[in-house]
């Protein structure tokens, strides 16, 4: 390639691709709003698992408890039948 | 405007099988690969995957239509679930040859061996975990999605 090539090519190149200034970015910082996006996801999570505990408090018996207790021990005496509860989930 | 109740019915009663399933693949495969043990995975899994999920989806469509007429509470309902999987399960477990029925008990998956007398009590605490979960999980799901 010729000296005029190159300088040729090197002329092309700088009139395609304009130089990366101060202009080129967006004029404001978007980090703040993917931190707030996220905080809006968790926030709604959150929001989920506090209506499910609200859920759970507000329907919950001593029957249910015993229950839950009942069900927990009969698990940990015979991890056994742990597979042949989990075939029937 | 129709809401498609029954369509979000059939969607929450899916849930909590559709989230525990992989999580009980993924421990048997482990007890199965890491301990050795002989579980047979491939035939164990046909019923709770084929067939767990969608007769949870529609004992909840069938608690939506029904509950106008019965009034019953969703976690009686879904205590009634077991009393049709449990006989259904121990058909597929016995044509698939994980369920072996012998003189003082029954052999689940070649190495959990059940005595006759501990059915009953097995089928009290499988009617219990289901009264519970239906109660606390898919209540409260059919609450969020509007149809409870």
């Amino acid at each position: 390639m010729s000296a005029f090539e190159e300088d040729r090519i090197k002329q092309l190149l700088r009139q395609a691709l304009p130089p990366v200034g101060a202009e080129s970015g967006p004029n404001i910082d978007l980090w703040p709003g993917v931190l707030r996006r996220l905080d809006e996801k968790h926030t709604a999570q959150s929001q989920l698992v506090q209506s499910w505990l609200g859920w759970v408090r507000r329907g919950s018996s001593w029957f249910d408890w015993a229950l839950l207790a009942g069900v927990a021990a009969v698990t940990v005496a015979f991890p056994a039948l742990i597979p042949l509860f989990l075939y029937y989930l | 405007m129709n809401t498609h109740p029954y369509l979000r019915a059939y969607l929450a009663g899916v849930f909590v099988p559709t989230l525990v399933l992989p999580m009980m693949l993924a421990g048997f495969i482990t007890v199965r690969l890491v301990l050795a043990l002989p579980i047979p995975i491939e035939r164990f899994v046909v019923f709770p995957m084929a067939l767990v999920p969608t007769l949870w989806g529609l004992w909840n469509m069938l608690w939506l239509g029904s509950h106008p007429r019965t009034h019953l509470a969703v976690g009686l309902h879904g205590a009634a679930l077991p009393v049709l999987l449990m006989p259904m399960g121990a058909i597929a477990a016995s044509c698939l040859g994980i369920m072996a029925i012998g003189l003082h008990g029954v052999v689940w998956f070649n190495t959990v061996d059940v005595p006759y007398t501990l059915i009953a009590p097995i089928f009290l605490v499988v009617l219990a975990g289901y009264y519970l979960v239906w109660k606390y999980v898919v209540g409260f799901l059919n609450s969020v999605m509007g149809i409870a």
